[in-house]
């Protein structure tokens, strides 16, 4: 892994996304459009299908699962306060991802534990990489918003309503599964799988041994 | 003197914002081992991020994570002990009171698994397991929450006179299954028999056991360390990036079972959230993780 440091500024092209490598850090300012509804995706997805537009564009944008505390304001049509934010599982998005991240244009995705390889194909083809935030990281990562720019689908809670949030140097992220095909979570699978019959083995040596 | 219902309602309301906002000590200096030992250069710049991240919420009174969990929590009642009023009420006001006012306040995460409908109450919350303690004139009380995290991947399969081959083998599948996704470096917590709640519950209270201490049972003792090393030498590392620190402790503990025996495996995430008080019937609270 390089572990080579981006600072980005959204929205990004396809050369800024290209350049960047499984292992390298990222601090991200900007818009993020964020979420962690699972009806929120399966409503995006349908929006997408029936050819209807999103009431944010994420053209050339970031989609992260981030859930955040929105307090909302006093006076309607103000916008509301974003008091902290960190990430969620991706894992459980893996249905809806592929089609968003093909018909939206994303250039960046994230939250943690990452993406199945449907997933990665589609970062692949569009140019996307996914970025690890930190589990945990509530405290430093709420302190890169800067600001609520828009909140959508506000029926649902906080955290599953569709919130752009303007922040400044967030993170540092992991990428994690780059634009070229890699993602760092099917490699370590893979590894933990090809050494478990060395590591059974030792497991049954140290068994025997008083 | 008896125990009153308000100091447990205020107690467990404390317990639950203690365990959003401070990891413990034990699990900050395993975290800072991991980071002197850990082989890859991305492993301890996030177990830098790790540390940096528990102490800004500590000292910032702030949350470690936004996933609250669900509120859960283990009570030892001493036999002579006795209340003022009701005990399970107590506890469920001290979380009601706790959502009411904790700042910053906390998402809902409490669903409805039939509706999926989301508060911060719903039926059997707290999840609230009792156990007794002879002879004692205090009660203890852990707080546990249970986030995504880490409770989606725990697991427990019943086997038939199992070898430890196949148990060891077992609580590995687990752990690869469940993989980068729960927040390692984890607590991995271990039931071996009973029945199958019994071993569940045995597992959970192992993900609550303090770091360093022996295992009295020496067959489990040398298993928690082989264990571990196995664990780490798996490479998922922490938030699952790659690196040698995939898990800082495996806990076992045993019951004696039937030909039938379960083994449960429970896991924490790696802000380990475990804080407990003992409550004395003169009306002090101890604070302990």
């Amino acid at each position: 892994m390089s572990g080579q440091t981006h600072r980005l500024r959204l929205p990004l092209d396809l050369a800024a996304v290209q350049a960047l490598k499984v292992g390298d850090l990222v601090l991200l300012s900007g818009d993020i459009t964020i979420s962690i509804g699972l009806p929120t995706h399966q409503r995006m997805v349908q929006e997408l299908a029936a050819g209807r537009a999103l009431p944010v564009d994420l053209h050339g944008g970031a989609f992260f699962h981030l859930s955040a505390y929105l307090r909302d304001a006093k006076h309607s049509g103000d916008m509301p306060t974003a008091l902290y934010m960190n990430p969620s599982t991706s894992t459980r998005y893996n249905a809806s991802m592929p089609a968003l991240i093909r018909g939206l244009g994303l250039r960046l995705v994230g939250g943690k534990g990452g993406l199945d390889m449907a997933s990665v194909a589609a970062m692949q083809e569009a140019g996307c990489a996914y970025l690890s935030f930190l589990g945990g990281g509530c405290t430093p990562l709420s302190e890169a918003i800067e600001c609520v720019v828009s909140s959508h689908w506000n029926e649902y809670i906080s955290q599953f309503r569709l919130t752009t949030v303007r922040v400044n140097q967030l993170g540092p992220a992991t990428v994690a599964i780059d634009a070229h095909g890699n993602s760092v979570y099917q490699q370590l699978l893979v590894r933990a799988q090809d050494r478990l019959p060395d590591i059974l083995a030792r497991l049954k040596t140290q068994r025997q041994t008083p | 003197m008896p125990i009153s219902s308000a100091l447990i309602q205020s107690v467990t309301a404390s317990l639950y914002e203690r365990s959003l906002k401070k990891i413990p000590e034990d699990t900050k200096v395993a975290l800072r081992q991991a980071r002197g030992t850990d082989g890859s250069d991305i492993a301890r710049k996030t177990l830098t991020i790790m540390l940096q991240s528990a102490d800004a919420a500590e000292q910032k009174d702030h949350l470690v994570c936004s996933d609250v969990g669900i509120p859960v929590y283990s009570v030892k009642l001493g036999t002579r002990v006795q209340f003022d009023g009701p005990v399970r009420q107590a506890i469920v006001d001290g979380f009601k009171e706790l959502a009411q006012n904790i700042d910053p306040p906390i998402l809902r995460m409490v669903t409805n698994p039939l509706t999926h409908q989301r508060s911060h109450a719903g039926k059997d919350m707290p999840i609230v397991t009792f156990d007794m303690i002879d002879g004692a004139s205090y009660i203890e009380i852990v707080c546990a929450p249970k986030a995504m995290g880490s409770g989606r991947w725990e697991a427990l399969e019943t086997f038939v006179y199992p070898s430890l081959e196949t148990i060891e083998g077992y609580v590995l599948d687990v752990v690869i299954k469940a993989g980068s996704q729960p927040c390692p470096p984890i607590v991995v917590g271990v039931g071996i028999g009973g029945t199958f709640d019994y071993a569940a519950r045995m597992a959970k209270q192992q993900i609550l056991r303090p770091f360093g201490q022996t295992n009295p049972e020496p067959i489990l003792a040398a298993m928690e360390q082989r264990l571990l090393s196995a664990i780490n030498s798996l490479g998922f590392g922490p938030m699952g990036t790659g690196g040698d620190s995939t898990a800082m402790a495996v806990h076992i503990d045993y019951a004696a079972s039937h030909g039938f025996m379960p083994v449960a495996v429970a896991l924490n995430c790696w802000i380990n959230r475990r804080t407990g008080a003992r409550i004395h019937d003169d009306g002090t609270v101890e604070w302990f993780e």
